[in-house]
């Protein structure tokens, strides 16, 4: 493992005395041994005590509350934007798959599909906010006004919600094309009802099961996507946050962050279960 | 499809068409990283001056340290092509192993083989690659390692679905009835017939791989000793390419990267059509 924290914290150049070191490790309690250091992270981790952070000198449950409302602003408007328009757009493009405008769309998402999300934010950036000068730069606020705050926000949201839509959207479509061929399409087309009808009525619920299950076990994959599109941006979110203790070789803070994401993951797939079962009956059944 | 019957529909038109677009950016990007010694103008390392515009000794310029950014670009399909390619590898390799046993002996086996996959499922895999790739030497067969080792999921759920149904088909009940091992049968019988799933899914696995590498290369934790267009952009972000509106020096690896997920998704899923045109799924 290169670099270790208390090298981070001397500094590279400064030939440091022994004594100092010991007392440094001593003061990080890193001088005991690793069993019993693991002992002491259970113990305040049930007091919900993540720790204390060697870089940021401050509580690592205090850093992360801190950034967290930002990134939750981020991650669950674009999660919000990126669901409702994949969804639809991808059942509608599903439906009628060889309509031009369709076709088009497909196309355009496939090629946000592949492009990666760090990307996608330099290219937002460099052309909205660099070249057109609409938006700012970097930041999640200058003034702290509301409108100011939606100005820093737009872009950021916009990467990270056509990011995912494009995701949902091929899953959508996927999943609608599949159910189309189903025979409870033809009953409904036999017993008199429009498509669009059809459609929403009868296909979007069946098909929209695995997107749920997707977003669920996504939550993580979305939480570095915002990574990515925090660190681009410039916003001192929880991507940031990873990123900066990344390079400090601040331990406790990644472990926290990580054990953080964990919860977040289970949490969601526990949300979907539930979902799941508001929206198909067969699965309220089984239990 | 839990039992739901379809129509079999006449399938009409594009059925089996081969996407040209596709190969061919494939094999351009496959042929510039292996010709790329031959095929660069420059040395990707040779230095000129620094931050020259596009002109026609330097296609695409150079960057801050000199070097010409149009070989660099060449050099660095190379790194995309090894860990795509090698992480895609072993991610099929360990998910198509996964995925047959569990389907072929079902029971108990296959509950703990799925339940090991479904934890993996849930693990933060873009976090935990991160912090790895910080963790170990920074090495481009580390990263495709560590890629390999986490990205195999779902093409152990897929194997595993298919390989339960090839498992009942009566050609398999014969091989046993003729005392061939439980491998051997698995081997020479099941998966012969999971072949034509397994590969759109590797391709699929491909471009995850090639998206995370250039990723985790434009955090800066990237292989030094290659040049990639990760790490270009990297460069590019951190010295002041993006200030300066110098978009010849990040927007072309951008491109690079987008293209060349795009030839190999564009085969995956063509491949997967086609699969599923000659099963009458669609």
């Amino acid at each position: 493992m290169p670099g270790d924290p208390v090298t981070n914290l001397m500094g590279e150049d400064y030939i440091a005395s022994q004594e100092s070191i010991d007392a440094l490790k001593a003061e990080l309690g890193l001088d005991k041994p690793l069993l019993v250091q693991y002992a002491i992270y259970w113990r305040d981790l049930i007091r919900l005590d993540l720790g204390h952070s060697y870089h940021f000198h401050e509580g690592v449950t205090q850093i992360i509350a801190s950034r967290l409302v930002w990134t939750i602003a981020l991650v669950g408007f674009s999660i919000l934007f990126g669901t409702l328009f994949g969804a639809i757009l991808g059942a509608l493009s599903g439906w009628r798959r060889n309509d031009v405008q369709n076709k088009v769309l497909t196309t355009f998402f496939l090629w946000v599909y592949c492009t990666p999300p760090f990307f996608l934010s330099l290219l937002a950036l460099y052309v909205f906010a660099f070249e057109a000068g609409i938006f700012p730069m970097r930041g999640f606020y200058e003034t702290g006004a509301f409108a100011d705050i939606v100005k820093h926000y737009f872009l950021p949201v916009l990467v990270l919600s056509l990011f995912l839509t494009s995701r949902n959207y091929m899953i959508m479509r996927g999943s609608v094309i599949q159910e189309k061929g189903k025979l409870y399409i033809l009953y409904a087309r036999a017993k008199g009802l429009l498509s669009r009808s059809i459609l929403f009525r009868h296909a979007f619920k069946n098909a929209s099961l695995p997107l749920i299950t997707l977003i669920a076990l996504d939550i993580g994959f979305i939480i570095s996507g915002a990574l990515f599109v925090e660190i681009v941006f410039s916003m001192n979110g929880m991507g940031t946050l990873i990123f900066d203790a990344l390079l400090a070789r601040d331990y406790p803070v990644l472990q926290g962050i990580f054990l953080f994401i964990t919860v977040m993951v289970v949490l969601a797939n526990f949300v979907a279960d539930t979902v799941y079962g508001i929206i198909d009956p067969r699965v309220r059944q089984e239990r | 499809m839990r039992g739901t019957r379809s129509i079999p529909q006449s399938s009409k038109g594009n059925k089996g068409r081969i996407p040209f677009l596709g190969v061919g950016l494939f094999l351009l990007f496959f042929v510039l990283g292996l010709g790329a010694d031959v095929i660069a103008p420059y040395d990707p390392w040779e230095r000129f001056d620094p931050y020259l515009e596009p002109s026609a000794a330097h296609w695409l310029g150079t960057d801050d340290l000199g070097h010409d950014i149009l070989s660099e670009l060449i050099h660095g399909s190379r790194v995309s092509v090894l860990v795509g390619l090698g992480a895609a590898v072993l991610a099929t390799v360990i998910g198509l192993c996964i995925g047959l046993f569990a389907g072929y002996y079902k029971g108990t086996p296959d509950e703990i083989l799925m339940g090991i996959t479904d934890v993996f499922l849930m693990i933060p895999r873009i976090p935990l690659v991160i912090l790895l790739a910080a963790f170990l030497k920074p090495s481009s067969w580390i990263i495709a390692l560590v890629i390999g080792l986490l990205w195999w999921t779902s093409t152990a759920r897929v194997v595993r679905s298919k390989s339960l149904q090839v498992s009942e088909m009566n050609f398999v009940l014969s091989s046993k009835c003729l005392g061939f091992s439980n491998v051997h049968i698995i081997f020479t019988d099941v998966f012969p017939n999971i072949i034509q799933i397994v590969i759109p899914k590797f391709m699929l696995t491909v471009a995850a791989a090639m998206i995370t590498e250039a990723s985790l290369s434009f955090l800066g934790l990237g292989d030094p000793s290659m040049k990639s267009w990760g790490m270009m952009i990297n460069f590019a972000f951190t010295k002041g390419g993006l200030v300066n509106a110098l978009w010849w020096w990040f927007i072309p690896p951008g491109l690079c990267i987008t293209l060349f997920v795009y030839a190999v998704v564009l085969l995956g899923y063509s491949l997967e059509e086609k699969e599923q045109t000659a099963l009458g799924v669609r």
